[in-house]
């Protein structure tokens, strides 16, 4: 094997087992910026939260790794909901704007980081006693988490897929996206799916968390320092696409992962962004 | 009759594949005030948009000034095709929420020496120069607070046309410029329209749902339907054309 | 003079970020584009400075213009690029941008040593003991330039024009008004002046390190122009003034902390700093300033 070819495929590896927490993020992002046309910066927290609760329940109650990943899931929904009701409901009511609603989401991110920041302290955090099963998969070395984050991220794709575009809800939830009145007038009760929509975003971003903490270490900043890419990779898919949002994190992962090979990390952040800002320009262009 | 203003030829546009204009050939502008009428969705607004460049063409020419010298208008974008004096007054409401009436006047008035970076004490000189001309209007136009907001959906509309006609257009593209207005308002509007197109040389293409507006004020009316130029001619020849009969005046409601 | 140099230190500081939201207002109240990249063209400024003054030994009046300049060249180059897109694809590129600087101010060591950090730089005017006072001066002024410069721009033409391309920016085109030169001259001019604030910025810092140019700058600015009024050209300062001003000066120089929690301070203000944008946002949409019309 040339030294392109070995580049290539260890890129591609990396990238696909790097993005499938991304792409769970990426996906939950979508859903309420599809469902309330606005960016919901703290997402983030989201993110960072589902990572705690997963350690918390590792090394505090001394749960398996395994054991940890559904409640979890559960309770960052939770936490997803309980900001919809408490914050971002009252907000809409209130006939805040999309740009406001920007703000108020970058407030809301703050008071969770640097609250969690109080509780948790600036440390990094590991899960305790984990010890994955390594195997070798085209010359990579892939843990047993890696794997189980692959095929959860596949399983919860096409569960959203199904979600959004074949029961009833998720008819709904396109209904009430498109036009909230309308919505209204053909009987369909926005709070209950938005509750739902906002938990089904809650879990997959608690996910993203845990499986990016036992990828490497879990702090306050882990959502923080992933949602500017959650946030470009939502965009540049399309927004409550979700299949854009799957082959954008996928790229997005491959690119990353190929710089990372041979050069800085940030390198591949740096790419990463500027090539966003292209995009964004070219999807303009071309409408 | 006079040159033609604004000449197109084969100009079409499709949305998701449904043609929405299909002009082979229109002359406008030959009379001082014309009238483009027809059913809803025949496409007369979107042919007021294809003039002014505010949605591209898919295929086609529109030449402003044909005759003497050309200018390509979907060469142009929207704000140079006003400068250059072909000018749409808007059919859904459209103002600038944060500016009073006597600053929305002001904006639309002031040229571009007095919009600089650097140009922050030029307000005063700006306003004595322009100061008759806003009170021209105001006087003309009644609203209730000029140095407020236009508060109803009538004021912001008559707003919306002053603006236009402070831009001193040649061409004036007006698109359902009498929806919301009370009959004085509208005869005032036609009234100084008339004025400018006798005076000033201005051309006026009225979008008008309202046919009395049409028949009162044009000289000649071209009638649209699906998409294309059906039949021409004076009001009256119009009003007894047995395709405007069919297509339009025997509809139920119009 | 008496004070003791710490406190013309906080005052700077505070000074710059007036100027920065002060420049904000006028970007996003009264022109309307959503700029989150703040602290990258102030990390420009700051860093482009610094690493011509120190790494290639060029005199501090002609570091500050290069400084500037680099910073507005970024502005016209990112600005060209994005600024016809919808506002919330200019939120997130904008971020992308200042995400790109402070990683270019990690990743380059040779020209920025990197998180070892670039310094020390000196003040502009070498006064002995008074040189922090000689900075603050200097950053007083031009923050007072900033200043008059937002509220004369209420009353000209050109800030009736800004305000509507923010209001309308179709029917402003549709009036004859080229929206997009306008928005990038102006995006091209205060970005520029952000860069220029972060070039003076160096010298109250005297040791440059790529955690300077974290986004909290960013936030903290638009906290600071929400809270104070973000239609009020007066509302950066007064936003800063209840923000920035009371943790960053009167909390952190005049309350007695005790030793211990002294560490949970910076958190605190950054969670206090969240709370109170949704609070405002919520309940005092226009900002401090905001009912007087």
């Amino acid at each position: 094997m040339t030294i392109l070819t070995s580049w290539l495929t260890n890129a591609l590896t990396l990238g696909l087992i790097e993005a499938a927490p991304l792409v769970l993020a990426a996906v939950g992002f979508t859903l309420i910026y599809y469902l309330n046309g606005f960016i919901n910066v703290a997402y983030a927290e989201n993110i960072t939260l589902g990572a705690f609760f997963a350690v918390i329940f590792n090394s505090v109650l001394g749960l398996n790794f395994y054991l940890t990943i559904v409640p979890a899931a559960l309770l960052s929904g939770v936490v997803s909901v309980l900001t919809y009701l408490l914050v971002f409901r009252p907000a809409m009511l209130r006939g805040v704007g999309p740009t406001e609603m920007i703000i108020l989401s970058v407030g809301l991110s703050f008071f969770i980081r640097y609250g969690s920041r109080l509780v948790f302290g600036g440390d990094l955090y590991n899960f305790d006693n984990v010890s994955p099963a390594y195997y070798s998969f085209l010359g990579m070395g892939i843990t047993s988490f890696q794997i189980v984050a692959l095929i959860l991220v596949g399983a919860i794709t096409i569960a959203l897929y199904f979600f959004i575009y074949r029961t009833s809800y998720g008819e709904r939830m396109r209904a009430l996206a498109s036009n909230e009145d309308l919505a209204l007038v053909s009987g369909i009760d926005p709070v209950r799916v938005s509750v739902l929509v906002w938990f089904i975003a809650g879990v997959a971003g608690g996910l993203a968390g845990v499986f990016y903490g036992v990828f490497s270490f879990v702090n306050t900043l882990l959502g923080w320092k992933l949602i500017l890419i959650v946030m470009m990779v939502s965009i540049v898919g399309g927004i409550g696409n979700v299949r854009g949002a799957l082959l954008a994190s996928f790229g997005a992962g491959i690119i990353t992962a190929g710089i990372a090979l041979v050069a800085s990390p940030l390198y591949g952040e740096i790419a990463l962004l500027l090539l966003f800002i292209v995009v964004l320009r070219l999807k303009r262009a071309r409408a | 009759m006079q040159e033609p203003k604004i000449q197109l030829s084969n100009v079409r546009k499709a949305y998701g594949g449904r043609t929405v204009v299909d002009v082979e050939n229109l002359a406008l502008g030959r009379h001082g005030i014309e009238g483009l009428i027809g059913p809803n969705g025949a496409g007369k607004s979107t042919l007021m948009s294809l003039i002014t460049h505010k949605v591209n063409l898919d295929h086609g020419s529109i030449v402003f000034n044909a005759g003497t010298e050309g200018v390509v208008l979907s060469e142009w974008s929207l704000d140079e095709i006003a400068r250059l004096g072909v000018v749409r007054t808007n059919q859904i409401i459209q103002d600038f929420e944060s500016l009073s009436i006597v600053d929305s006047i002001l904006l639309s008035l002031a040229p571009p020496r007095y919009e600089k970076l650097y140009s922050l004490f030029s307000d005063e000189q700006m306003q004595r120069e322009m100061r008759p001309a806003v009170e021209e209007y105001l006087s003309y136009f009644q609203f209730s607070d000029p140095a407020g907001h236009a508060l109803s959906a009538g004021e912001k509309k008559l707003l919306d046309i002053i603006r236009c006609l402070a831009l001193k257009p040649k061409f004036l593209l007006m698109d359902e410029p009498t929806t919301g207005l009370h009959q004085d308002q509208t005869d005032r509007v036609l009234e100084l329209i008339r004025r400018l197109t006798r005076d000033d040389g201005m051309s006026v293409l009225i979008i008008e749902h309202d046919l009395d507006v049409i028949w009162n004020a044009c000289e000649h009316v071209h009638f649209m339907a699906e998409g294309q130029i059906m039949t021409q001619g004076s009001p009256a020849e119009i009003r007894g054309n047995s395709t405007v009969e069919i297509k339009y005046l025997g509809e139920p409601g119009a | 003079m008496g004070l003791p140099t710490y406190v013309f230190y906080s005052l700077s500081i505070i000074l710059v970020y007036v100027s920065l939201a002060t420049l904000l207002q006028m970007q996003f109240g009264q022109l309307g584009i959503v700029n989150f990249g703040i602290v990258g063209f102030w990390g420009l400024g700051l860093y482009g400075f610094g690493v011509l003054l120190l790494q290639y030994g060029v005199p501090y009046l002609p570091s500050l213009i290069l400084a500037t300049a680099l910073a507005t060249l970024a502005a016209f180059v990112l600005g060209w690029i994005i600024l016809d897109l919808d506002s919330q694809s200019v939120l997130v590129a904008t971020l992308a941008f200042a995400t790109v600087v402070a990683d270019l101010a990690t990743t380059e060591k040779w020209l920025t040593e990197g998180i070892r950090g670039l310094g020390s730089i000196p003040y502009p005017l070498d006064l002995g003991g008074d040189s922090e006072l000689g900075l603050f001066l200097i950053i007083l002024v031009a923050t007072c330039g900033v200043l008059f410069y937002a509220v004369r721009l209420r009353r000209a033409p050109y800030g009736r024009l800004l305000a509507g391309i923010r209001d309308n920016e179709v029917l402003a085109r549709g009036i004859g008004k080229p929206t997009l030169r306008h928005k990038l001259i102006f995006f091209t001019v205060t970005s520029g002046a952000m860069g220029f604030f972060g070039a003076l910025s160096a010298s109250i810092q005297h040791f440059l390190v790529p955690t300077l140019v974290a986004p909290t700058v960013t936030f903290s600015v638009w906290i600071a122009l929400i809270v104070g009024g973000r239609q009020s050209p007066l509302g950066g300062l007064i936003g800063v003034l209840a923000t920035i001003a009371v943790f960053d000066f009167l909390i952190e120089l005049f309350v007695p902390i005790p030793a211990g929690y002294a560490q949970y301070l910076p958190i605190v203000k950054l969670m206090l700093y969240g709370l109170t944008l949704m609070i405002v946002l919520l309940y005092r949409p226009l900002g401090i300033l905001g009912a007087r019309k």
